[in-house]
């Protein structure tokens, strides 16, 4: 298992290097960044100074190659360089942007996760009976309704008509004020991706349960309850766990859509914005964290397909 | 034993008051889209503590069945259950059972590779009834759990607690299985074909090791198998079953020396041994099991059976009891009605259901 895990932060090293690589060729293909730094003044012949200042304030003036081996050093010294757009540094953009994705993030997981975990186990447990037809009908609609829509449903009717939850997200009230704001978003996010966990662990416990260590169980005298919770829901979490670390590495780049109908300046918005602008150390330090966060997730998920199942250890 | 209670109980292990368990006109249906599936078909028993039932049939002939809608394992809606079942004198059925299982009645299972929880510890899973229903608290749990291996054979018991399932031999999980089925002490053992899943080598190990807890703890036991011969020395009393129904019931040795039905006789004559002569042909028993939705008129086992006669196939043989010896058939292997019926067959060279039989009585 150390192995495993030593083989695949290896792998993760050079899958980063790719990436940046990639993003860094590609982005510099998209339009000119002096422009970008200094606005329609780079075609003035009266800013030339500043032109060249700037050239070679952000090492526009050499090459490529030359000036992905200057970025890299950087990086490889905690700095992502600054914002072609107002010069603010890389670092504290997403100091301040990334938290709130990962909170939003975190909290909508745990959420899908508390919400799926009873509703898959009492819909397997009956299946076919009235509680899980009707979960049935209820997760296909969460699945099918677009987030976009969802998030304005639960927005007008708790923020709004109800006022239950703020209106905007307030983060400079303490803590509880910061969850409670997030509530709605993190909501938004969760019921899908919950409705999602839900068939899967139903599906998963449904097969389990015709297994004869199931009866095997019921013939000791284990109460019901230990029979679900205790023997099978254990063997039956892994296509859960598995589509949990594909949307947890999802969501820690923000989400869009949510982060803009709740008016959430985060991670999600500003890599769209920083790509609109041309913005490449905002977008190259994104992407990177993103990448790396996906990585490191799944291999969590396999560190955690060796704790459910011991017939994996190796 | 009165008059009136042999009448009523035609065959009965024991000498008990009560007995253990009391089986009266059985009967389990499951209800299917072409009709009521008669898995269990008035099934009648009684077993005494300490003693064991040997139940031995082909697949489907609904022993699994009877055991586990007896414990109440059964989980279908579809499941009918009807007749009587008094357990210590208690009637069952149509009660949960769930009460009585681990620590009353308890089940080993036929495929100890799949019967074995395979993410939890093997202490864990002998652990939990113990601390469900004997009240231990962890550390005592797991004594017990090592004294039960001990007794049960497996050598480093104490290590064996920290493996899981897949990390021991087929022989191994079903020890641990007997280990589990033992570990809340129960009145009654059901043995669902225990060795069916297991090599050779080891199956006489498993039986005889049952056979001896069996005695020493007093347990009254329904040994399932399709095999007659792990029946013979391991079991006080043998029920025949074909069909949802007990066509033959008798004292093991009764059955072995005086066999009266011609499906025992077929099933006894399938099966190779060592006193068989070199390169003799062993006579398989021509075709399946009976349909349980709609089951042959007359007798069930006529469509298979050599010594079929007209008789066999219009009326269902009610059942003879001859002291502690029951059958139900018009044509008792052994006597001079069925000798002069497979003679009519060999002329004839059918059976009144068209079956062929060779010249010296045999049917393929």
């Amino acid at each position: 298992m150390v192995k495993m895990i030593a083989t695949r932060l290896v792998l993760l090293v050079s899958l980063l290097l790719a990436v940046s690589m990639i993003t860094f060729g590609s982005m510099n293909l998209l339009g000119d960044p002096l422009f970008n730094i200094l606005g329609p003044a780079v075609d003035d012949p009266r800013s030339a100074d500043k032109v060249a200042q700037a050239r070679a304030d952000f090492n526009l003036d050499k090459n490529l190659p030359h000036r992905y081996g200057l970025w890299l050093g950087d990086v490889l010294q905690g700095d992502f360089g600054n914002s072609y757009a107002n010069g603010v540094s890389v670092n504290s953009i997403v100091g301040e942007k990334l938290p709130r994705s990962l909170l939003l993030a975190g909290m909508a997981l745990v959420m899908a996760v508390v919400i799926a975990i009873p509703m898959g186990v009492f819909a397997a447990a009956r299946a076919n009976k009235a509680f899980d037809k009707a979960t049935t009908f209820v997760t296909f609609g969460f699945v099918a309704l677009p987030n976009f829509a969802l998030g304005v449903i639960l927005y007008y009717l708790f923020a709004v008509r109800w006022q239950i939850f703020p209106l905007k997200y307030i983060e400079d009230e303490g803590l509880f004020m910061k969850l409670k704001s997030m509530f709605l978003p993190a909501l938004t996010l969760a019921l899908p991706i919950a409705a999602v966990y839900q068939r899967l662990l139903r599906t998963d416990l449904i097969t389990t349960l015709q297994e004869d260590f199931i009866l095997m169980a019921r013939s000791k005298g284990v109460s019901r309850r230990k029979v679900l919770f205790g023997h099978a829901l254990r063997p039956s979490m892994f296509s859960f766990i598995t589509v949990f670390g594909l949307n947890a590495g999802a969501l820690i780049g923000g989400a869009l859509v949510v982060e803009t109908i709740f008016n959430i300046p985060g991670a999600g918005r500003e890599i769209v914005e920083s790509i609109i602008r041309d913005d490449f150390p905002v977008v190259l330090a994104l992407v990177l964290i993103i990448t790396g966060g996906f990585v490191l997730l799944n291999l969590l998920v396999d560190v955690l397909y060796t704790v459910l199942d011991p017939r994996v250890r190796a | 034993m009165s008059e009136l209670a042999v009448e009523a109980n035609p065959v009965s292990v024991g000498t008990n008051a009560t007995p253990v368990l009391e089986v009266k006109d059985y009967k389990v249906g499951f209800k299917t889209e072409r009709g009521l599936a008669r898995a269990v078909d008035g099934v009648n028993f009684t077993l005494g503590t300490g003693k064991t039932l040997g139940i031995v049939g082909e697949s489907g002939s609904g022993k699994s069945v009877l055991n586990r809608s007896i414990m109440g394992l059964v989980v279908s809606s579809r499941q009918i259950e009807e007749g009587s079942v008094k357990f210590h004198g208690q009637e069952i059925v149509g009660t949960n059972r769930q009460p009585y299982w681990g620590k009353k009645m308890s089940m080993i299972f036929q495929d100890p590779m799949t019967s074995l929880n395979p993410v939890m510890k093997i202490g864990k899973q002998i652990g939990e009834p113990l601390r469900m229903h004997l009240g231990m608290d962890k550390k005592q749990a797991a004594e017990r759990a090592t004294e039960l291996l001990t007794q049960v054979g497996i050598p480093e018991p104490g290590r064996r607690l920290k493996q899981y399932p897949h990390e021991l031999s087929g022989g191994m999980r079903q020890r641990v299985m007997i280990a589990i089925a033992l570990s809340g002490e129960p009145d009654f053992l059901v043995a669902d074909e225990p060795t069916t899943a297991l090599d050779v080598t080891v199956q006489k190990y498993i039986l005889d090791l049952l056979r001896k807890l069996q005695v020493e703890r007093n347990m009254a036991m329904t040994l399932i198998t399709h095999d007659l011969g792990v029946a013979r020395g391991r079991t006080d009393e043998l029920l025949v079953m074909y069909g949802g129904r007990s066509l033959e019931q008798a004292p093991t040795e009764t059955l072995f020396n005086n066999m009266r039905h011609p499906y025992t006789e077929a099933l006894l004559e399938s099966i190779p041994t060592l006193d068989h002569a070199k390169h003799t042909r062993l006579n398989p028993i021509p075709g399946s099991p009976p349909d349980i939705v709609n089951p042959p008129k007359g007798c069930r086992f006529a469509p298979r059976c050599k010594y079929a006669q007209p008789e066999c196939v219009t009326d269902d043989p009610p059942s003879v009891v001859d002291g502690d010896h029951a059958y139900a058939c018009f044509f008792p292997v052994g006597t001079e009605a069925n000798q002069l019926a497979l003679e009519k067959n060999i002329a004839a060279g059918e059976t009144a259901v068209g079956l062929p039989v060779t010249k010296n009585g045999q049917v393929f």
